[in-house]
């Protein structure tokens, strides 16, 4: 298995030193009690263990659901193809009798578990899927998406680990006038890299990626989201805010690069870190890569502390130091967690922000 | 009510306070008023408990406890409120977020029920109407995008929902035009009360024809060097500080 070091530009925040350490760990098989996991959602539910579809535990609602045999070219997704047992190939129609929200929960029992999905969409056609990742242990996810013309895919990833890795790699191809949307809370696993390359190949295309992660204790968090105008009039938007505490590393990293045909391309990015404490460590990246003249791309990075004087201002109305340092930091998540479409996705993993912020108090 | 006895306080090792005693009663306003650099915002952010405000010496109670023992979301609840110079912005959080938390907080520390929606509703509806905000404002993130005005209103109908025991308004009169500062004066005249006190720090004297106080103290390099009823005001507008506190 050869994966990635820090010593390459793109995965220089990354820590995939304990992987094979994770993979060699006997697995724990205690059956999992996901029943807070689920959304008052109406629509399939599918449970995944260490990679492999539990039909007993699943509600399909007539998807199909196969091992998809290749994952994208990259580091993870080689790995992947090669030990993936199980996995998702959601293929949608325009005129496909509608379904509902698809919802997955993977749950990692330790040692190393791959899966790779495909999610097709045809001209026309919507889906939304909201996959939440419990466990310990490594799980490694790969998934492609192709969305056909005016297709719309609505993404939610939820990693909510009590430990362990998550390494995460989505490539999507977005053609005219079809739309990508993706949000992702992580929290809880040691390390995790969660890395998204969007092609915008047709005129209108739209695609978000969107994102917090949440790092305390020595987590090493990591976020990578690339959007690639490679046709005209493309809107892209990536925010990602993240919060570090103790002595955790939260890292995000974004890339826009617009096509020399991609005019009236129309890109915002935003990546903004707070740090709770000194000792914490976060990283903010943003990267732009422009060979069209005719485009609005509008990027900013910061990296910064709660505001002292809101701080005190809580306090002298009778908020105890935590419930102000948490409501500021809610609201400062709420810039990436307050643009997810559906609303009880959006109060959801808003609930697991709150929940994270509150697990300090 | 309040009893501030010979304070002493220190801002990054600098002597600001230097002994200050002050006693404010029930059902009393005073009015602190002094040159810049009298020490007359860090008197209220010493009261009020923020940190790098060092108290070197001296002692304030409220209602007989010692206030400077508790940190200051206790102050808070046991019954003092600081009205800020310059309200803070917070982006993000709701005027109501804000004001609903807050209330909730005291009242949990106070071992007090905490306030439904609807009853924080029904009672921020009645505050914010006398003092002319709007709901739609106060659906608005605290204090973002508000006129000098409206932050000092948000903060009378901060005053009059949290109803606070002692009130410390630091220069909430500063920077308002007439119709704005005859609110403000409004909103600290319906909060007399013969179980409250007011302790008013003030610039100018302007303020003070709105509201009048019972008495007015000048504050000069740390300590109060006199003391009078309101004509003291208008002593202090015709002739300056210079040759009043001399």
């Amino acid at each position: 298995m050869s994966l990635p070091t820090r010593k390459t530009e793109d995965w220089r925040w990354s820590d995939l030193s304990g992987l094979d350490a994770l993979a060699a760990q006997p697995a724990n098989d205690a059956a999992p009690d996901l029943a807070h996991y689920w959304l008052d959602l109406d629509g399939p539910r599918l449970v995944f263990v260490d990679g492999r579809f539990v039909e007993s535990l699943s509600d399909r609602r007539g998807l199909a659901v196969t091992a998809v045999r290749s994952a994208p070219r990259h580091p993870l997704g080689d790995i992947a193809a090669a030990k993936a047992t199980s996995g998702l190939w959601l293929t949608r129609s325009a005129n496909a009798a509608a379904i509902g929200p698809v919802q997955i929960v993977h749950v990692a029992s330790g040692g190393a578990s791959h899966l790779a999905s495909r999610i097709e969409l045809a001209a026309g056609a919507h889906a939304e899927i909201i996959e939440t990742h419990v466990g310990a242990g490594w799980s490694n996810v790969t998934c492609t998406v192709a969305l056909a013309e005016g297709a719309r895919l609505m993404r939610t990833t939820r990693v909510l680990k009590d430990g362990g890795a998550h390494t995460d790699f989505t490539l999507a191809t977005v053609a005219g006038a079809a739309s990508y949307t993706s949000a992702a809370l992580v929290a809880g696993a040691d390390s995790a890299r969660i890395e998204a390359r969007v092609r915008l190949q047709g005129t209108g295309a739209f695609a978000e990626a969107d994102g917090v992660l949440l790092a305390r204790g020595t987590q090493t968090l990591d976020a990578f989201t690339l959007v690639d105008h490679a046709a005209p009039g493309g809107t892209s938007h990536q925010v990602w805010r993240s919060v570090a505490d103790d002595l955790a590393t939260a890292s995000v990293a974004g890339r826009v690069s617009v096509a020399r045909d991609a005019q009236k391309t129309d890109a915002v990015q935003s990546l903004k870190a707070l740090l709770l404490a000194r000792t914490a460590t976060a990283n903010a990246k943003p990267e732009l890569e422009i060979w069209a003249d005719d485009v609005k791309c509008a990027h900013g990075a910061t990296v910064g502390e709660l505001n002292r004087d809101a701080l005190f201002y809580l306090q002298s109305r009778g908020v105890d130091p935590a419930g102000a340092k948490a409501l500021l930091t809610r609201a400062f998540l709420g810039d990436a967690l307050d643009r997810i479409g559906d609303e009880v996705v959006r109060d959801a993993v808003t609930a697991d922000a709150v929940a994270w912020l509150e697990a300090a108090r | 009510m309040l009893e501030i006895t010979d304070l002493h306080a220190t801002v990054d090792g600098k002597a600001i306070l230097n002994g200050l005693t002050l006693s404010v009663g029930a059902g009393q306003v005073h009015a602190i008023m002094g040159p810049n650099g009298a020490g007359k915002s860090t008197l209220s952010y010493v009261l009020a408990g923020r940190a790098g405000y060092e108290v070197t010496g001296g002692s304030v109670t409220l209602d007989g406890r010692d206030l400077l023992a508790l940190p200051a979301h206790e102050r808070a609840a046991a019954g003092l409120f600081l009205g800020l110079q310059y309200p803070v912005e917070i982006p993000g959080v709701s005027n109501l977020l804000f004001l609903r938390t807050a209330l909730n907080a005291q009242r949990k520390l106070r071992g007090e029920a905490e306030a439904s929606g609807a009853e924080f509703m029904k009672l921020i509806k009645v505050e914010a109407e006398g003092l002319g905000l709007s709901m739609d404002m106060l659906k608005r993130p605290v204090n973002v995008g508000f006129s000098g005005g409206e932050k000092k209103r948000n903060e009378m109908v901060q005053m009059a929902v949290l109803r606070p025991r002692v009130a410390v308004l630091d220069e909430t009169d500063s920077g308002l035009d007439i119709d704005a500062l005859r609110v403000v004066a409004d909103g600290i005249n319906r909060m007399r009360a013969p179980d409250r006190a007011t302790l008013l720090i003030t610039h100018y004297q302007r303020v003070l024809d709105y509201v009048v106080p019972d008495r007015v103290h000048v504050l000069v390099a740390g300590r109060i060097e006199r003391s009078g009823g309101p004509e003291l005001a208008h002593q202090l507008e015709r002739e300056g500080y210079v040759r009043v506190a001399a």
